[in-house]
């Protein structure tokens, strides 16, 4: 018998999602191929409303539909009394994420791309190491609901992960670079070229003094400020009311100069899809604009408990529930080309990667980072690497004041896109 | 099933091929706030072929479907066959096992009903909801997870273990304005559902933390003397030395194996590191990693040289040195990769006492957030600190972060304390392949000289 037919009869509203991917890897290690990886993946995880209580459950083992059921309505008997409503059919953007170029790289090709990436940055670092995974996808979702909704979509993600380590004597650069993309992009080499700019420039090394400085953030580094920004914006912190904007929406937080927009209808973005992961119509969501809160985001569970509506941010893996996640979180670019930027500081930081990204009391806009890898500008001029340097703040302070946001963008993460960014004024911790 | 394995590795054409079957069952009871956010269970079955061609390379295949392992390890075996290697890729060699390991539990989870464990995760949540009314959001989060793990090799290794794990984990929020601060502390180890129960005091101690970090300062920027407890000097032995003696690092990289060279000084006298996979009950523990190798104490630092590193059989090979039981992986999705177990810094002699009376002003930090570690340099969070003057601790301080270099730190330990433990929290070690069960172990230790970045 159907599972979504066995549920139904048995509970008020079900939901039946299969998910069906198969990926292939390659790896270099240490600037040599080293390993290939297959990998199919298939699994279904139910819902249910019983008695007004959602349950869960899921399983890799297809055939073990008779378990799934009766843990998923164990899990109800203990679920959280909520005023959930799967959603009917409904109309949707037209989204590419699926791409034929991308399906059909063949391994041989594959490693030749790997190969290439190695190569570039042997060129300029003849004695790093370079570790090299690139993994391409093809992901199948099906979701059904007892509200007649049928969606499924296919997707074919492709990501590369690149390690460059770097030793000299006791001196170890460490550079980590990932994105993504699900459709195929000619200009697949773009992001090793900046890895190796970045390499380049931590040739020629600098010195600098503690105090307070002009901080320019590059997109990864702006991550640091961005992050905070991802999880108060995130409707479970808001209905909990661990969110600093819990409460706020019309009211002005930051700098004219920052708007924060999650976008899933991108074409070919890591985080673009029609749907999200509950069968809710994507849609372009401007959370924040001119330094005012509009919004956050939710999925069906928490816009149930907050009496919203689901914004489509319901994400989910195969075993667990689904819950709020950005899609593609953009953090607008602004109107001051980066060059000007660079050439306004007379003495300050750029920060290009920072290490402990995301530990700390981060939900508080609270940060405190070394930075792996930041370089010292003066006189309007990048003049080298500087070491064991560290910064702290709090968000939700400095963004009230924005020294400029650069026309120049970039993708860090799979799916974030992000300028850079120029605080006037910040404290820069440095080893004596 | 055993037949149906031994046939598939038998087909093999690769030179040496692994067969790792696993089947998971999981239980997760976790509230936050007021609400049962989580009570459900999960089903997991799936398996791992890895091939290696000597003049080639390493082939993984993984799967759900368990129903045809001579396709897999056919896929495997077409992967490894795709890289080319000039000079043959080695093995260390480790005696054939043939095992099987089952648990006894003394209150075995897998029995207790749902119900059971909700009125558990419900209890502490209680305690930390009604601590104060200054804590505004909690999570209580109740996992147990029972494992069958299946290790075939075509070298006649067959092992078949079971693993079980429960932990529990507790996080108080309190807020006071736009003052938000987090505690949280963990409990876990391969035992049973006893191991979780009585821990009422846990959850008091993180209610109190919570609501006494809002009234706490920023720690002041800037180099301070730092005594770590042992929780935290675990993480960082773990974050800023560990990975490094992890031989992955090295073992292809001439310029990090002068830099990682055995002999050389890393500490004073006063300092020694180990790991040790064999200790029982330890989340870290397994009688065999993932190769089929045996576990055992490495010493890694012994009297302050290092004098040895973490090997899976190829760095072993590699290397010329003995493979030490440390290639794990995170599940049947992931191929072996050198990962830390149980991971400690021996005790010392010096008491709490004397490490602090030394000190005019300096910071106790306390347990660890997270820590992240880009080779020599490591940052690492402590969940909540005091400040250290005249000898004595004085007032509770927060977002108190540590950084530096990894070998001006470990040189700058200047005392070991006599109080060793081995820690129960939930320790994951996120290594390539996301959370792998790790335990901490040490004593208090002092060290000099740590940048701090604060207001």
């Amino acid at each position: 018998m159907d599972i979504l037919k066995q549920l139904g009869a048995k509970a008020e509203q079900a939901e039946v999602v299969h998910v069906h991917s198969e990926s292939t890897t390659v790896g270099f290690e240490s600037n040599r191929l080293k390993s290939s990886q297959v990998e199919e993946t298939r699994g279904v995880a139910v819902r249910v409303v019983k008695g007004g209580r959602l349950g869960f459950a899921a399983s890799s083992d297809e055939s073990a539909t008779d378990r799934l059921v009766t843990n998923a309505l164990e899990s109800a008997a203990y679920g959280d009394e909520i005023p959930i409503a799967f959603p009917a059919p409904q109309p949707a953007p037209q989204v590419t994420t699926f791409d034929p170029a991308i399906v059909e790289l063949s391994i041989p090709r594959m490693v030749e791309i790997g190969q290439e990436i190695v190569d570039l940055i042997l060129q300029i670092e003849p004695e790093a190491r370079v570790n090299v995974t690139l993994e391409r996808s093809v992901q199948h979702l099906s979701l059904r609901n007892q509200a007649g909704n049928e969606v499924s979509s296919r997707r074919s993600p492709l990501s590369v992960i690149c390690e460059v380590i770097r030793v000299e004597g006791d001196d170890v650069l460490a550079l980590f670079d990932l994105v993504g993309t699900t459709v195929w992009q000619d200009d697949y080499l773009a992001f090793a070229r900046r890895l190796r700019e970045k390499l380049e420039l931590a040739q020629k090394s600098a010195a600098i003094r503690s105090g307070r400085m002009p901080v320019l953030f590059a997109p990864t580094g702006a991550l640091v400020l961005g992050l905070p920004i991802m999880l108060g914006l995130d409707g479970k912190n808001v209905y909990t009311g661990v969110s600093p904007m819990a409460g706020k929406v019309g009211q002005k937080l930051f700098d004219d100069k920052i708007a924060v927009i999650d976008d899933p209808t991108l074409d070919g973005r890591f985080g673009s899809a029609s749907y999200d992961d509950e069968g809710v119509a994507h849609r372009r969501n401007v959370l924040v604009e001119g330094g005012g809160l509009n919004g956050f985001m939710y999925d069906l569970k928490t816009a149930a408990q907050s009496g919203v509506e689901s914004t489509g941010n319901g994400s989910r893996g195969l075993f667990n529930p689904p819950s709020p996640s950005p899609t593609n979180l953009v953090f607008q670019a602004g109107e001051t080309p980066l060059a000007e930027m660079i050439a306004s500081i007379d003495e300050g930081l750029l920060v290009e990667d920072p290490l402990g990204l995301g530990q700390g009391n981060v939900i508080s806009g609270a940060f405190s980072n070394s930075l792996s890898l930041a370089f010292k500008i003066e006189k309007g001029e990048i003049v080298g690497r500087v070491k064991d340097v560290s910064i702290a703040g709090n968000v939700y302070d400095l963004l009230q004041d924005v020294a400029a946001v650069s026309q120049e963008t970039g993708w860090v993460y799979f799916n974030f896109n992000l300028p850079y960014v120029l605080l006037p004024d910040m404290n820069v911790v440095a080893k004596a | 099933m055993r037949d149906r394995i031994e046939i598939a590795l038998k087909n093999s054409k690769a030179d040496y091929t692994e067969i790792r079957i696993e089947e998971r069952e999981a239980t997760t009871v976790a509230y936050r706030g007021r609400d049962l956010e989580t009570a459900n269970a999960v089903i997991d079955v799936g398996g791992i072929v890895r091939c290696l061609c000597r003049d080639g390379g390493w082939g993984v295949a993984t799967f759900n479907d368990l129903s045809d392992l001579l396709t897999r390890v056919e896929q495997a075996y077409q992967c490894a066959r795709v890289a080319q290697s000039e000079e043959p890729i080695p093995l260390a060699p480790i005696p054939a096992s043939e095992d099987r390991l089952t648990v006894a539990l003394q209150h075995d989870f897998r029995g207790v009903p749902m119900a059971d464990k909700k009125v558990l995760a419900e209890a502490y949540n209680e305690i930390l909801l009604g601590y104060s009314d200054k804590i505004v959001d909690t999570m209580c989060h109740y996992a147990d997870a029972f494992s069958r793990v299946t290790l075939a090799t075509s070298e006649g290794t067959f092992v078949e273990e079971e693993r079980p794990m429960v932990s529990l984990r507790v996080v108080a929020i309190a807020r006071d304005g736009d003052n938000v601060q987090t505690a949280s502390e963990g409990r876990s180890g391969q035992r049973g559902f006893d191991f979780l129960q009585g821990q009422e005091e846990l959850a008091r101690v993180v209610a109190q933390r919570a609501v006494d970090l809002l009234s706490a300062e920023t720690v002041v920027g800037g180099q301070y003397p730092v005594v770590l407890n042992p929780m935290l000097a675990g993480v960082f032995v773990h974050e800023a030395f560990g990975h490094l003696s992890e031989s992955d690092f090295v073992y292809e990289n001439p310029k990090a194996q002068e830099m990682m060279v055995l002999g050389r000084r890393f500490g004073l006298d006063i300092l020694t590191v180990f790991d040790d996979g064999s200790l029982p009950g330890l989340r870290g523990t397994h009688r065999y990693d993932d190769e089929g190798t045996p576990t055992g104490r490495t010493d890694l630092i012994k009297d302050g040289i290092l004098v040895g590193r973490l090997h899976s059989r190829e760095t072993a090979a590699k290397m010329g040195e003995r493979a030490t039981g440390n290639a794990r992986a995170t599940g049947y999705r992931y191929p072996p990769i050198v990962r830390m177990t149980n991971t400690a810094i021996e005790g010392g002699e010096t008491s709490f006492e004397e490490m602090v009376k030394g000190i005019e002003l300096g910071v106790y930090a306390c347990d660890a957030y997270g820590g992240q570690t880009a080779l020599e340099n490591f940052s690492f969070s402590s969940g909540y600190a005091y400040m250290i003057r005249d000898g004595q601790i004085a007032e509770m301080v927060k977002d108190v972060i540590l950084a530096g270099n990894l070998f001006t730190t470990l040189m700058n330990v200047d005392a070991i304390g006599d109080d060793f433990e081995w820690l129960h929290a939930a320790g994951r070690c996120g290594k390539g392949q996301g959370g792998l069960p790790v335990a901490f172990g040490a004593p208090h230790i002092r060290i000099q000289d740590v940048v701090m970045g604060g207001k």
